[in-house]
């Protein structure tokens, strides 16, 4: 047993159920109690889906601990009639592992036609593999269940390997993409997961190169890909202007493009001209910490540095499989890499270096926080506030752009926070409202009218009780039903009648 | 709309984890340790996720496949405790049980004993499991557990069963004072190791109706009645609550009065509802409890989905609801199959199914918040039909000033991201 007390990474079969979930015409279902089943909320919740994420859980019971069967098929045929998928892909949760029921056999035994969907179960370990491994593995599995030999397109072609549902800023993130390829003249063959068909699949090998938008969760994929049909595969992030184009210029050599076509492309792109105007000049002296998915730690570490000329003082991944590849990649960068998956240790180096802005996942968000040291939100693990409603890519020429914005934006939040901490009236700060109102001691002068009613001690405590959040509102309520009846001390009876009148 | 053809159902309702978010917050001593896997550990983080960043006070001691092979559970967990006990200084640890260990019929229970004696600080076994249980239930295990350490007594006491925030417990405890009854004792208190007598005497009164191992457990391990009442959620429910406890104590108290000036009182919350279509899908278990009162406020309730019912623990409660049909444990899609028949005013869902349910074109009250926010009592009544209250009127609102435009509010599908740079 290993004590655990928050993780980076979520469980295999979450990994599995992004990955099928995100493809077009497939339905992904996981063998699970029901308690497993809180993936179908963040699908709901964060990419705030109107209609049912394709993502199912065939439910453990008590029953079921006392033998009964996982009844599967029942449910392939409900989904088969209902959603009408090409695909179904069956895994299970490491609490459906362990009780290792023949899932497979269930599904051989069904009749032929029985559903009209083909039947994938899932080659993850539940138990061994993570959210990255399983993620990359099952987008493979389901690739290489479609893929036929197609001849190669006629024009210049690519798939796009990695954006998925929740994924981290995925559709932006493709959007980006799109448009630099379409001045290009180059054609989007696929995006995979996000959105590819089967029936997109069985033609992907129609693409002249594969582009990965993480290389974790795209590596399987790439390399089968090009052991299969030979595609080869760009290898340079699209992170920065400056690496935008180098990714691009890596592109348009395998595409045999002439390379003056990125100009046309690029003509939106302002980091590098942000970077000179003087407003950018002091990010020379700004230290920063970089922490987060490999391609995302490794493609911003670089984009802060030859782009921004900031000093990086450590840069990490919690892919502890990718810790040399992040290693290779930032080698030039900094000789401080931490491969961890222990948020406690990213929050040590952040304590330790103190960096001027940090750059990681929600989770440095609070543990920088916490040192007074401003986060910009990089990578995942994710937060609703991953999800805009407008165009926020990452990666790309616009991604660049919008890299500038946040090194902006957090550097700016961080001088207003020194200038309310250093001018500011003590506790007037934004975060004032957070501190719980004294209890029982003698109100702030002005909060209540000279002749408006006493609290009595009870009554104070029980209204320190409250949620501080909304104890102004309620104390304000409660008055105001006071004063309203002449009544002159308010004890708990007195402020739980006036919530009965006035809520709160 | 589909037929089901198979009797198998897909449920909307989340892991009995989850009432570990108020318990630890209301028993400030406590400590949750979760033997489980890391999808128990992921729902933690997923569902308490801010709790996280203030040192939790609880945590996962995730299997690994030692344990899965069979090693002894008291070999992992001694330096597991050992951490938890050095680093929170617990009072007392509840020790839970997951669905992993029931499969494997790992007995973490009996780790209990052994681990309280190593340490010095008391273990409560409890079991927190996905398979069946309500969400709720959780709580209902956890106070079973409790219930195991309680003082024996012969005394006419007064215990309140459930774990209510402060402002809650303040009305009750005022109102006993008021009618001249015992003092009562809260079950959970602010501390872990509050556990108040049980005797055969003792009047056991539950303020959540999700509280059926609990109560069953008294009845038999101390002969411990449960007191019989309708839930003291609405006026209707409290009156009956508080005049009920009163008989139990062989005094006649008379709240009639007080129930009518409570509703008067709450015209502005119960105005909006007066002849609304209101239907719970099944989530907290709180729904029967709550339908009732909503059609004493002058709502109808066509259909309740609810997770678990119990006949005899719930007896009075659907006597009120004789004429409302009660989905028990429905299935997602049936569930669409009646609202599809009924549509009605308001739908009360939780997360899984809420922006679908929105983007089928109903108006959705969340009822995850329904069991965190203080709505027993008379002094809850206004926060509890001010919820439903207030989304209808949200909903009646932005409907009108958005009349004329058609595509105004079209939900989110999964064409949004599948056209994002796809070649169709």
């Amino acid at each position: 047993m290993k004590l655990a007390l928050w993780s980076y990474q979520a469980p295999a079969h979450v990994g599995v159920s992004k990955a099928a979930a995100s493809f077009g015409k497939v339905h992904c279902v996981v063998r699970a109690p029901k308690g497993d089943g809180y993936s179908t909320i963040m699908l709901a919740m964060f990419e705030r889906l109107g209609v049912l994420p394709p993502l199912s859980f065939c439910a453990m019971s008590e029953a079921t601990l006392a033998g009964a069967a996982a009844d599967l098929p029942a449910m392939l045929r409900e989904i088969d009639a209902r959603e009408r998928p090409e695909l179904i892909v069956v895994t299970r949760s490491a609490t459906a592992a362990v009780l290792q029921e023949p899932l497979d056999g269930e599904i051989a035994m069904m009749r032929p036609g029985e559903v009209n969907a083909e039947i994938l179960l899932a080659g993850t370990h539940p138990v061994r593999d993570d959210e990255i491994s399983a993620f990359a593995r099952t987008t493979h599995e389901i690739v290489a269940h479609f893929a036929t030999a197609v001849p190669r397109s006629e024009r210049p072609s690519v798939n796009i390997i990695g954006p998925s549902l929740l994924g981290f800023h995925d559709r932006a993130n493709v959007e980006a993409l799109r448009k630099s390829f379409e001045t290009l003249g180059i054609e989007i063959n696929a995006v995979v997961p996000l959105g590819a068909t089967p029936e997109d699949l069985r033609t992907i090998g129609r693409a002249w190169v594969n582009v990965p938008t993480a290389y974790e969760l795209a590596k399987p994929t790439l390399e089968y890909l090009r052991e299969r049909f030979g595609t080869p595969y760009v290898s340079t992030l699209p992170y920065g202007e400056a690496g935008t184009t180098r990714f691009l210029r890596e592109l348009c050599g395998l595409c045999e493009i002439p390379a003056e076509r990125i100009a046309a492309a690029a003509q939106d792109a302002k980091l590098l001209w942000y970077s000179r105007t003087v407003d950018a000049h002091a990010l020379s002296s700004k230290r920063v910490g970089v922490f987060g998915l490999p391609s995302a730690a490794a493609g911003l570490a670089r984009v802060l540095r030859d782009e921004l000329d900031m000093q990086i003082e450590f840069v990490g991944t919690y892919a502890l499989a990718y810790g040399n590849w992040l290693r290779e990649r930032v080698a030039d960068l900094t000789d401080e890499v931490l491969v961890t998956d222990d948020y406690r240790e990213v929050k040590r180096a952040i304590d330790r270096t103190r960096p001027d802005i940090m750059f990681g996942s929600q989770m440095e968000r609070h543990s920088a926080s916490e040192f007074g040291v401003p986060c910009a939100v990089v990578s995942p693990p994710s937060h609703i506030l991953n999800f805009p409603l407008g165009y926020a890519p990452f990666i790309g020429y616009d991604g660049a752009n919008h890299i500038g914005d946040l090194v902006n934006q957090t550097q700016v939040l961080g001088l207003e926070h020194h200038l309310i901490e250093t001018f500011g009236p003590r506790g007037q700060g934004r975060f004032a409202e957070a501190a719980p109102e004294p209890v029982g001691e003698a109100q702030p002068a002005g909060s209540v009218a000279e002749a408006g009613p006493r609290w009595d001690p009870a009554a104070e405590r029980l209204l320190g009780r409250v949620p501080f959040f909304v104890r102004k509102k309620a104390r304000a309520n409660v008055e105001k039903y006071a004063r309203e009846r002449d009544i002159v001390t308010i004890d708990e009876a007195v402020m739980l009648r006036a919530r009965e009148h006035v809520g709160g | 709309m589909f037929e089901g053809n198979g009797g198998v159902i897909e449920r909307d309702d989340f892991c009995s984890l989850a009432p570990i978010g108020w318990l630890h917050h209301k028993m400030q001593d406590s400590f949750f340790l979760v033997v489980g896997t890391g999808s128990c550990q992921g729902f933690l983080q997923t569902a308490l996720g801010v709790m996280i960043f203030a040192k939790p006070r609880f945590a996962t001691a995730v299997l690994d496949e030692d344990d899965l092979g069979g090693a002894d559970p008291l070999d992992g967990l001694r330096p597991i405790v050992a951490a938890v006990v050095a680093e929170h200084a617990p009072k007392a640890i509840f020790l839970a049980s997951t669905c992993t260990p029931e499969i494997l019929k790992m007995n973490v229970a009996g780790c209990a004993p052994p681990l309280e004696r190593e340490f010095g600080v008391r273990v409560y076994p409890c079991r927190l499991d996905g398979f069946d249980a309500a969400y709720t239930q959780g709580e209902d295990h956890v106070l079973q557990a409790m219930m195991a350490r309680a003082p024996e007594t012969a005394e006419k006491n007064l215990v309140i069963l459930g774990c209510l925030s402060p402002l809650e417990e303040a009305e009750i405890r005022l109102e006993c004072a008021q009618m001249g009854l015992p003092e009562p004792a809260f079950l959970p208190g602010e501390s872990a190791l509050d556990v108040p007598p049980l005797g055969p005497n003792t009047v056991l009164a539950s303020v959540h109706p999700y509280l059926y191992a609990a109560a069953a457990f008294a009845l038999r391990e101390r002969g411990t009645a449960l007191h019989k009442s309708l839930f003291p959620f609405g006026p209707d429910g409290t009156r009956a609550f508080y005049e009920t406890l009163a008989a139990a104590f062989g005094k006649t108290v008379s709240y009639a009065e007080r129930e009518r000036e409570a509703w008067a009182a709450l015209a502005a919350q119960t105005a909006p509802l007066r002849d609304k279509t209101i239907v719970f899908a099944s989530d907290a278990m709180v729904e029967l409890p709550l339908a009732r009162t909503l059609r004493a406020a002058g709502a109808r309730v066509p259909v309740v989905g609810t997770p678990n019912v119990y006949k005899k623990y719930h007896a009075l409660e659907l006597a009120t609801l004789a004429d409302v049909e009660i989905l028990e444990r429905p299935d997602r899609f049936a569930l669409f199959a009646r609202l599809a028949e009924l549509r009605p005013d308001l739908v009360v869902a939780n997360l899984n199914i809420a922006n679908p349910l929105e983007g089928m074109g109903y108006a959705v009250k969340w009822s995850t918040e329904l069991t965190f926010q203080p709505i027993h009592g008379f002094s809850g009544a206004s926060t509890l039909f001010g919820m439903f209250a207030a989304t209808l009127r949200r909903h009646e609102a932005l409907a009108a000033r958005r009349a004329n435009d058609g595509a105004a509010g079209a939900p989110i599908d999964l064409d949004f991201f599948h056209l994002a740079g796809s070649k169709r």
